[in-house]
């Protein structure tokens, strides 16, 4: 391929996205949230991890998604990708185990931010865990796409 | 100083350890080597549950476990111990750090070096780990000098002990990594390997700390008569090694067999001993269970090992210890490590009483459930049940393990926290999370098996331009003498690339025509086979001799284009030229099969080894043609003896293929003996000569029409008792010739049909008209023929004699001083005898199969009479 052309920047970004809500979940947990822990008090830190939480659930709902979807389902016309060959083995099982995983961690941050409204703060931590490895996976099998 | 020596030696532990100061340089180290212990324990674990894509995935994940996980373990335990029980002052850290880094560095290089077959990265690596562990030898012995030496002092004997076993193994395991071996002796020296490391390196370090650590788990005191057992179980299991290793290495069995059963003894008493414990209480913690499990593992392990070994000759014991691996790895070491983790990692990790019991409480979490589930699994897998019962009692003890490492890596993290910070924390502050990464990792392993991986890699079909069309994955299944999909369907110059798995205990491969072909595929097995884009259409088979007749084949169709078929019909297909050029020479440096039968040996046990192995063979003229054989030439080598004289030979199956022998001079049940052995097996057949003549043998394993046909076969001369001396002794064996590739369609027809592309006297057509056999006149030559088939016999003549002798399967028909004569042996196929000739004057003598078709296409020769 030579040159840069639209398909190149619909690709862009979508790999973006991903970049941004994967490694923002990153930051927040190796970084962000570790720290308010233990520079904080304690007052300090619920209302600073509330505030954050919600401004990434924001991010997430308002930007992330729509535009995954959207740059998502334009990659996928492009490479001809069709319902029937989302079964067959290789590229389109793949790609479709991708899917699925990415809206099974979509859930699981959905329901992150229900929990954590609701004051279970160990059930939110739990799925606030497992939407980010969810999401390491959806990477993992994003590379396994494009890669070979 | 949070690990005295009295902490873990103490019977009592749950004494408080005062003054136990947070960061302790003990506790870091033992952080460290933990994380590493972990480390290694889940890429084996990740290894062992994909272990179908790699070739060398079955020994990697044992390796990994064993000489990664385990042995660092012990290592740095044994150590910690042997300070413990010698109420010495522990040795300089610096150098157990040294120690340490160089057996997982050796370690890792030995991996490395057989993962990418590099044997002299995993001869260096070898060198690492002998060097790593005479250190650590050293130390444990420097250790106990000049210590005060507590009463369980006698226990770092077994430690000392095992670091002299693993030197040993690792040696033998260097020697079988490296290749250096060869193919000599590799079954013993394997068997000894297994023996010194499993039972001798990892077993008795074991059974030493049990001794101590049995009751501290239980929290009794220990028994008295206890330092005196440990002593004499010591020295059972220490003779029991000592005989046991050798005489494996040396292929002696029942030296062996009561090897084994001394060390059983010495296990058994041990054993006996912590009953006795567990009668004044019984366990009540996850750590007490995991050890008296993993105890009554090894005690089942070393009894089955013996009764094997008893029953079973020494080259038929490795495919049943296979069985045995999961009781001994999963079930004793892996359940013996999670048990004394469990216990030990609070004790040296943690930074107080408090820390130590949340630790302790982490660690436990489930360990009923974890407990059921890991023997469960042990169980299924140690049973003779269906293979997917075997899985699922894989995946039960994998689950185990794995929420284990969970644990423990939970448990060193929020110790690295608290040696950081000085915190405590419930361990029910790590639960949530946990709980959250194992949903997170389920989620990806469902997603990953869902998308096919990583059983092979996937193509970009969503690349720069191609359509998801341009790039074809067909995952294709061979099983029950069948390929499916038979049939596949693909747009013109689609890239195809088939993952072919088999799932069938039998082996097969897979070939496209004119394209590539999978290696032989054992069970479970999977290759990727790029096949490349398709232009028209496609034939695929398995090659295993009938098993395309049988159906396995599939057919690569190309969609729109009817006359895809005519175009694919390939002009030079099958290499299998019609008829042979009468003219041609043999290629320089040709040399013919020597036809001289020497007398028959002294000796009344002929031993022989036969390699199944498969050789390039010139057959004819200028032709040179892949052949199936018996230590590499077609025929294989000529037996002979005397009636009554015992033959013993070893079979080793150096080919892709099963193959068997079957000996017509000797018999057997056609079960055992002549039963098909696997690649890289060996069998012992066995057989008493009871008859003289001239007998075929040839490969027992179906299809023999085509095991016979390309090159498995043999002669075996027994002598009668009266048989006179001749001048010269010539062997002669009669075979129909296929060129073509070794079981493919056209010379499979052409051996179906009968209609052989030459007849041959020992392997190559018209052989001995290029190097002509050698008589001088008034000499009485014999010759012995044998007619090996597979379908057409011989009628053996030689121009210008007359045989004043015929003996033919078992009788005399004409003597040398009967009126009559005979001008042809004749040998319906498998049947042999010897004519005798005096060769009148000085001549060149024509030998002639005289059905003149087969003579005129290679069956003859010529003995040149000289004065």
């Amino acid at each position: 391929m030579t040159g840069v052309d639209l398909w190149t920047i619909v690709r862009f970004v979508h790999i973006l996205g991903a970049a941004l809500w994967v490694g923002g979940q990153l930051a927040l947990s190796l970084v962000i949230l570790p720290l308010a822990r233990r520079m904080l008090s304690a007052e300090a830190r619920e209302g600073f991890v509330g505030a954050a939480g919600r401004r990434f659930g924001l991010l997430t709902v308002a930007l992330f998604v729509p535009v995954q979807v959207a740059t998502g389902v334009a990659l996928a016309w492009r490479a001809g990708v069709t319902w029937e060959s989302l079964a067959a083995p290789g590229y389109g099982r793949v790609l479709a185990a991708k899917l699925v995983l990415f809206a099974a961690v979509m859930l699981l941050a959905a329901a992150h931010g229900w929990a954590h409204g609701r004051g279970r703060r160990d059930l939110a931590r739990a799925l606030a865990v497992a939407a980010l490895v969810g999401s390491l996976g959806v990477v993992l099998l994003a590379t396994a796409l494009s890669g070979a | 100083m949070s690990t005295g020596p009295n902490e873990t030696a103490a019977p009592t532990p749950e004494r408080p350890r005062p003054g136990a100061s947070s960061a302790s340089a003990p506790r870091v180290r033992h952080l460290r080597a933990h994380v590493v212990i972990v480390v290694w324990l889940a890429l084996a674990l990740i290894t062992a549950t994909t272990q179908h894509t790699l070739p060398v995935a079955h020994w990697l994940a044992i390796h990994l476990f064993l000489l990664g996980a385990v042995t660092t373990a012990i290592m740095v335990w044994t150590e910690h111990f042997a300070v413990a029980m010698l109420h010495a002052p522990p040795p300089d850290p610096r150098w157990g750090g040294v120690r340490l880094i160089a057996l997982n560095v050796s370690a890792v290089a030995v991996l490395t070096g057989v993962a990418v077959d590099w044997p002299v990265l995993a001869g260096v690596g070898t060198l690492g780990v002998v060097a790593a562990i005479i250190g650590h030898v050293a130390a444990l012995v420097r250790l106990g000098r000049g210590a005060l030496g507590g009463r369980l002092a006698p226990v770092v004997g077994y430690y000392r002990l095992a670091g002299v076993a693993l030197i040993a193994g690792a040696v033998l395991g260097g020697l079988l990594a490296t290749g250096a071996l060869g193919e000599a002796g590799r079954t013993g020296v394997e068997l000894a390997h297994i023996h010194v490391n499993l039972l001798g390196w990892v077993g008795l370090p074991i059974v030493g700390t049990l001794f101590m650590l049995w009751p501290t788990v239980l929290g009794v005191r220990m028994e008295d008569r206890t330092v005196p057992v440990a002593r004499r179980v010591l020295w059972l299991t220490g003779l029991g090694l000592l005989l046991a290793v050798p005489a494996l290495l040396l292929g002696a069995r029942w030296p062996a067999v009561a090897g084994l059963a001394v060390y059983a003894v010495g296990v058994g008493w041990a054993s006996a001993l912590f009953l006795r414990t567990v009668l004044r209480r019984a366990p009540r913690s996850g750590a007490s269970w995991m050890l008296a499990a993993a105890t009554c593992w090894l005690v089942v392990g070393v009894v089955a090992d013996l009764g094997l070994m008893a029953t079973r000759e020494l080259s038929h014991l490795d495919p049943a210890l296979h069985g045995l691996l999961p009781v001994l790895l999963i079930g004793f070491v892996g359940q013996t490590l999670l048990g004394a983790l469990t216990y030990l990692l609070p004790v040296v990790l943690s930074g107080g009483p408090t820390d130590r019991a949340a630790l302790a409480d982490l660690l436990d979490w489930g360990w009923r459930t974890r407990l059921v589930v890991l023997n469960a699994g042990v169980l299924l897998l140690f049973l003779p049940l269906p293979a997917p019962v075997g899985a699922v009692g894989f995946g039960a003890a994998a689950a185990a393990f794995a929420a284990f490492l969970g644990l423990a890596a939970a448990a060193l993290v929020r110790s690295r926290e608290g040696a950081v910070t000085g915190g405590a924390g419930g361990a029910a502050a790590w639960r949530a999370p946990l709980a959250g990464a194992g949903i997170g990792v389920l989620l990806i392993v469902f997603a990953l098996v869902a998308a096919g991986l990583p059983a092979g890699t996937t193509s970009g079909g969503g690349g720069s331009g191609t359509a998801a069309t341009g790039t074809r994955t067909v995952e294709v299944e061979l099983k029950g003498m069948a390929v499916s999909p038979s049939r596949i369907e693909v747009a013109p110059g689609t890239v195809l690339r088939l993952e072919v798995v088999n799932r069938d205990t039998q082996r097969h491969d897979l070939r496209v025509e004119d394209g590539p072909r999978t290696p032989m595929l054992g069970e479970g097995e999977s290759h990727l086979l790029e096949v490349g884009p398709i232009a028209a259409d496609l034939e695929a088979w398995c090659t295993v001799p009938g098993h395309r007749a049988a159906g396995m084949s599939m057919t690569i169709a190309v969609t729109g284009s009817a006359d895809g078929g005519a175009e694919s019909e390939p002009g030079h297909g099958h290499a299998s030229p019609d008829g042979l050029d009468p003219a041609a020479e043999h290629s320089d440096g040709w040399e013919p099969r020597s036809a001289v039968l020497p007398p028959a040996e002294e000796a009344r046990v002929h031993e022989v080894e036969l390699r199944a192995v498969e050789a390039d063979i010139e057959v004819a003229p200028g032709v040179s043609q892949r052949m199936w054989t018996f230590g590499g030439t077609a025929p294989g080598p000529t037996l002979r003896g005397k009636v009554g004289d015992v033959f013993e030979v070893t079979l080793v199956n150096d080919a892709e293929m099963g193959h068997g022998i079957d000996f017509h001079a000797g018999a057997l049940a056609p079960d055992e003996p002549m039963r098909t052995i696997g690649p890289g097996e060996r069998l012992v057949y066995r057989f008493t000569a009871e008859r003289a003549g001239a007998w075929l043998y040839h490969c027992s394993t179906p299809s023999m029409l085509q095991h016979i046909g390309n090159g498995m076969y043999g002669a075996v001369i027994i002598d009668p008792p009266d048989l006179e001396q001749a001048d010269r002794e010539y062997v002669l064996v009669s075979s129909q010739l296929y060129l073509g590739e070794p079981g493919s369609e056209g010379q499979v027809a052409k051996m179906r049909e009968g209609r052989p592309d030459a007849w041959v006297f020992n392997g190559g057509a018209g052989q001995y008209a290029a190097a002509p056999l050698a008589a001088r006149a008034e000499e009485r030559v014999r010759f012995w023929v044998v007619a090996a088939g597979p379908s057409d016999g011989i009628a053996f003549h030689i121009v210008g004699t007359v045989f004043d002798s015929v003996y033919k399967e078992g009788a005399h028909l004409v003597r040398p001083d009967d009126p009559g004569g005979a001008q042809v042996l004749d040998l319906a196929a498998a049947q042999g005898g010897y004519v005798e000739a005096v060769f009148p004057e000085p001549g060149h003598y024509a030998l002639v199969d005289h059905d003149m078709r087969r003579a005129e296409a290679g069956a003859h020769g010529i003995v040149k009479v000289t004065p």
